[in-house]
This record gives structure tokens, sequence and C-alpha cells, in this order.
């Protein structure tokens, strides 16, 4: 099975182009069939099945994000925006077209990557910091801070499994944010923790904007969309159908459904 | 795979911290924790050591054969666990490479860097039965590391080859099951080469031949006696003596290639 690869560059410049993207495409070979184990592989080479089907998750997109912008990527499940966020973050390869990331590009697919229940807190925040790019004394000196933002100084020594899922997302997310970055790309995780720690969240959020940062939000809440992007675009079937003004992307976005 | 991005800083971070997570978690609530690294390869030594040394009473030729024997399994071990837990990597990691973009082969070598401390503690052991023993240190001691690293870059190469065809096709992981029992009897662990030599030189050669004997034999002439019947002095031609080397590098290189030119999808498919 041959597959066109597209490119991915990572380039470090003055110039005030953060991420450019052309010409996207991407597709999945979806398995039809239990398609795993040699024996199918066999049988449907035999047979002149192909085994998978294709699917096609990007069509064609084009966008550039300036230095500093703050954009939000809306759309429908299934409409390819994980698939988008996850080819610029390098996780996955692009079949076809360019990719141009300028600068250092932090990803947040999911909260906790790596987490493991059987480890106590303190070992995976170590593990988690490894993971976002930090030195043991890094960590080292900002693991109290860490700990007193998820307000969960009294359970550093036990083990996650007897942690509750909201400590668990509220102790990555502290982790999280230490993250330094030119780029951030943010997949829903905004949501998280009971009300008091969702309004740390968004003043999180508010100091990105304030500060310039550039950041990449995926998101189904129109609410923060408005809030916080300076820009949106507003993806349909694998393609952007309309871009520009948050409120308005956000309106288009509602009457998807009407 | 370029040296830059080898020795990248953040990479060497990850790959500190996924050894020591997987180091951790192997004897995660047992109650003697990493003792077992230990006591596994005392009580595999014991039983071979009644069955083969006690009963069959084979090996009798050979000076300190118990220590030769615990010295053969413990590299078998390696071996075994080296390429087991290297082909199932890239599987059991799959949440981390679906998560975030990172050279892959991190994931298969902090896998395998666990097999390597265990079998540091290993090799500990069968030094202090070699002095128990009364083998005498000596400057052939050395020998053994160009050895130990051979089995480990063949091991490498195994993993980065079987284990990115394992991400589509599971049964990798059974089948190689199957091939490391055979091979365990293709390779003179618990029966001394010397027996094999006797009834037929040519399978004595054909089996010297598979890297894994000539590293383990290589280990044992540095380590316990210069008795010890190795690629080196069983063939005439010398020449000879360089195909394990070959085959090794050979599985190293294929391995990679392949394993760089599937790594690209393991995200999507895993």
């Amino acid at each position: 099975m041959k597959r066109q690869i597209g490119s991915r560059t990572e380039i470090q410049t003055d110039s005030d182009i953060a991420i450019s993207v052309k010409n996207l495409h991407k597709s999945f070979n979806l398995p039809t069939e239990q398609a795993f184990g040699l024996k199918q592989a066999i049988f449907n080479r035999i047979r002149g099945i192909k085994g998978y089907k294709e699917q096609k998750v990007l069509r064609g997109l084009n966008f550039e994000i300036k230095k500093g912008e703050f954009i939000g990527i809306i759309g429908r499940n299934g409409s390819g925006k994980s698939t988008l966020l996850k080819i610029l973050a390098g996780i996955y390869y692009p079949e076809k077209g360019e990719i141009t990331v300028n600068g250092t590009l932090v990803p947040f697919i999911e909260l906790g990557v790596g987490f493991n229940p059987e480890l106590t807190g303190r070992e995976n925040v170590y593990m988690n910091g490894a993971l976002l790019g930090f030195s043991n004394e890094e960590m080292d000196a900002m693991y109290d801070d860490i700990w007193k933002f998820a307000e969960l100084e009294d359970f550093q020594d036990q083990k996650l499994k007897n942690y509750s899922s909201g400590m668990q997302v509220r102790l990555a997310f502290s982790i999280a944010i230490r993250a330094q970055g030119d780029i951030l790309l943010l997949d829903e995780v905004l949501a998280v923790g009971d009300a008091a720690f969702q309004q740390k969240c968004n003043d999180y959020f508010a100091s990105l904007k304030d500060s310039n940062q550039t950041v990449i939000l995926v998101t189904h809440s129109m609410e923060n969309v408005r809030k916080f992007c300076n820009r949106a675009l507003l993806l349909e079937n694998g393609e952007i159908i309309k871009e520009g003004n948050p409120d308005k992307i956000a309106d288009a976005y509602l009457k998807l459904w009407s | 795979m370029s040296i830059p991005r080898v020795l990248n800083r953040r990479n060497r971070i990850l790959l500190k911290e996924l050894t020591k997570t997987d180091f951790k978690l192997r004897y995660q609530g047992s109650v003697l924790g990493y003792m077992w690294a230990l006591l596994r390869p005392l009580m595999m030594f014991a039983i071979l050591y009644v069955v083969f040394v006690k009963l069959l009473k084979i090996g009798s030729d050979i000076p300190h054969y118990p220590v030769y024997l615990l010295c053969g399994t413990s590299m078998w071990s390696f071996f075994t666990e080296c390429t087991s837990q290297g082909i199932q990597a890239i599987v059991s990691r799959g949440d981390l490479l679906r998560k975030i973009s990172f050279p892959k082969y991190i994931v298969v070598v902090s896998a395998t860097l666990t097999a390597v401390i265990n079998m540091l503690i290993n090799l500990f052991v069968v030094i202090i039965f070699a002095f128990i023993n009364g083998v005498t240190p000596d400057w052939s001691w050395f020998l053994i590391i160009p050895a130990i690293i051979e089995l480990y870059i063949l091991s490498l190469g195994i993993s980065f080859l079987l284990g990115s065809i394992n991400v589509k096709y599971r049964d990798i992981t059974s089948i190689w099951d199957v091939i490391v029992q055979a091979l365990f009897y293709a390779v003179p662990i618990i029966y001394p080469i010397s027996m094999v030599a006797s009834t037929s030189p040519l399978a004595a050669k054909v089996i010297l031949l598979n890297p894994i004997s000539q590293a383990i034999q290589d280990i044992r002439f540095g380590l316990i006696t210069h008795e010890t019947i190795t690629t080196w002095n069983y063939f005439n031609n010398i020449a000879f003596a360089f195909i394990p080397i070959f085959l090794t590098l050979l599985t190293l290189i294929i391995g990679s290639i392949v394993f760089r030119k599937k790594s690209k999808f393991f995200a999507e498919e895993v």
C-alpha cells in the first residue's frame, strides 16, 4: 500500500506567520472487516478485497495563523477538527499538502497523557512533565506550585487510581499550563473540574489572550469562542466553510442544525 | 534517526523517564518488589541445575559448569526479555503515540533498557557465583562487553523489525513466542556445544553461526573458562566468525529501515 506523504516543516523565523497550511488533505484507511491479523490479510489478498475503506477526513484546507492570534476551530463531530489538530501537532502525517510551523509548538490533545493509575501523584507529575519536555530539575522547581494550583497537596503520595476523575484532570491541567511554547494547541480541555476550578481555567485562558500568546483552540463551547478568540474557522466535512469574526462564526455554527 | 536528534535534550528526558516508569511498574504491587529481578534468574538456575547437572549429569567436562550454565541462562533471558518487551513496546505505549509527537524509537529503546537493567543485575549475580565457584578474575572479563553489546544490538534490531509489523499484525507476538522456544534449543545454553560437536561438527558450526550462540559463548569464554568453544576458536577460517556479527548488523539495519518507514503511521494504526 503506497501512501503519498505531504510535508510538515518546523522553522524558527521572525516572520509574523505562526502556522501556514496549504492544500492539506488527509484520509484514513478504515478496516472494513476485522482486518487485523495475518489470516485476514492473506484472505483479503487472495480474494482481492482491499480490507479497508478510504475515508476522506480533510479535503484541501488552506489557512494561515499569525503570531499572537487566538484561533478557534469549530465544527460538528466528525468534521475533521481533531485530525487537523493532530496533523498540526505532528502526530499524524499529512497525506498531501504543506504545513509550516514557525516556532515551538506545544499540543494538548488530551489532559494527563501518560498518566498511570498504578503510580503515585508525585511520580505521575514527573512523567507527565517529561512528556512536555521538562527535566527532573525543572520539575523540582515548579513542583509545589503545581500541587498548590491543583489544590491537591494532601494527595501527592497517593496512587493515581485513588484520585477521583475530577482530581486527576485538575492535576493534569496544573501541569499542562506550565508548558512554554510559541504556539499552544488545545483540544477541548477547558471544561474541567468544579465551578471554582473552572474559574481558574478561565483566568488562565484570559491571561493567554492578554499576553498575546498564539493559541489554537478546538472547542464546542461557543461561549469560549466569543470570549477568547480573535478569529474562528468553521469546519464541515473536512473543509473550511467559513472563517472570520468569532461571533459570526459561532452564529453560523449554531445554524448548522436549523 | 540522525545523531543530533538522538541526543536531543527533550528525547533524553523522555527516554529516562519512560525507562524509570517501565522499571517501576514491572514490580509494582509485588511484596518483594525489585528483589524479583534477582530472584527470577536464581530460581531458573536452581531448576536447571537440578535437572541438568544433578539428574542428567551433563557438563562434567566443563570447568565451573554450574556458573557456566547460570551465565548462559541469564544472557538468554536478557535476549528474550529484550525482544518480547521491544516487540510489544509500540502497541503497549499506543496511548502516548496517539497523543503526543516524539520519535517513536524512544518507546522501543526504553522498553529494552528495562531488560538491560535486569541483565546487569543478573550479571552481578553471575560474577558473585563465579567467585564462589573459584573462577579467578582475569583481563578477559572485559571481552564480555562487546559480546553483550552485540546481543543488545541484535535484540534491538529484531524489536524494530518485528515491533513495527506487530502494530498491524498482532500475530507477531505469538509467532515470536514460538520462535523463541525453538531458538532456546538451537542455542547451546543447557547443553554444552561439545556434546553436539562430538557427534556432528557441522551441526556445531551451524549453531555457532547464530549470533546469539556466538555472543553467549564469547561471554562464557571471557568470564568463566577459556576452554569454552567459541565461534572464534572452532572455525579454521576466522572469516566465518564474522558472519554472526554481520548478521547482527544486518538485522539492525533492516529493522531500522522498516521501523523508520512504518513509524509515520504508528499513531493512526496502533
